[in-house]
């Protein structure tokens, strides 16, 4: 059953140069974001890593 | 411009390297600190009979505790049972190379000394064998940490690590905590 709020042919650009634009744009800016998050949340668990390591494990003393 | 499938790939494999490279600082980290601090997970294989562990030379009521043996190295040898620890305490000199060995008669248990890295499960059969040089002093807490029954929580035990000078055995080489424990 087609969803009539939403109808296949529903759109809110202008034209289809626009449309383009619209998808190009997306296409450049979703991979930027996509790394950047990525990027900072790998940073982040890796400084926590370096400082559990380094400032708790390492002074708790040696093992083995 | 979007894009192109081949940006996309690029970008990928510079990600795979920062990965490789997260993952080369963290094996890096841990194998200075095994080759240069001989820091390990503890491993020692070795059997006892849990049958006759209080009958067998080495965890004989009498051997418990902290012993300077003739060459001067000290061990600490304690039963872990459900649920305690015999003796539930021992003396440690601190900043002197220790050696922990535990070893059960009934089910798995596990220790750990609170602050340190001193952590291993203490399987029936087996003697579990920790290396240690401890650098806090004070008593520290060492609880049972792998459920072995009703009474686990109730499980622990105190090391005492005292400063090297305080650290005094005693004719047999032998240190204990005193009349209170």
């Amino acid at each position: 059953m087609a969803d009539e709020a939403y109808p296949a042919d529903a759109h809110d650009y202008e034209s289809e140069a626009e449309e383009l634009e619209r998808v190009d744009s997306a296409m450049r800016d979703t991979p930027r974001g996509a790394l950047v998050v990525s990027g900072i949340a790998v940073a982040l668990l890796m400084l926590g890593w370096l400082i559990l390591y380094f400032f708790v494990f390492i002074p708790r003393g040696t093992v083995g | 411009m979007a894009v192109s499938e081949r940006a996309i790939l690029k970008s990928e494999i510079r990600w795979a390297w920062v990965v490789g490279g997260i993952v080369a600082v963290i094996l890096g980290a841990i194998l200075f600190a095994a080759l240069s601090m001989g820091m390990n997970p503890p491993s020692n294989r070795e059997f006892v009979d849990p049958k006759t562990l209080h009958l067998s030379s080495e965890f004989t009521e009498a051997n418990l505790g902290t012993s300077v043996d003739p060459n001067g190295r000290i061990v600490a040898r304690m039963i872990t049972t459900q649920f305690e620890f015999v003796p539930n305490c021992i003396v440690l000199p601190a900043d002197r190379d220790v050696t922990l060995r535990f070893a059960s008669p009934d089910v798995i248990h596990g220790i750990l000394i609170t602050g340190t890295n001193v952590n291993t499960m203490v399987i029936p059969g087996y003697v579990a064998q920790v290396h240690t040089r401890l650098t806090k002093t004070g008593d520290l807490l060492m609880p049972c940490h792998e459920y072995c029954g009703l009474g686990h929580s109730q499980m622990l035990a105190t090391v005492r690590v005292v400063p090297p000078e305080q650290f005094r055995p005693d004719s047999q080489g032998r240190v204990s905590c005193g009349d209170d424990r």
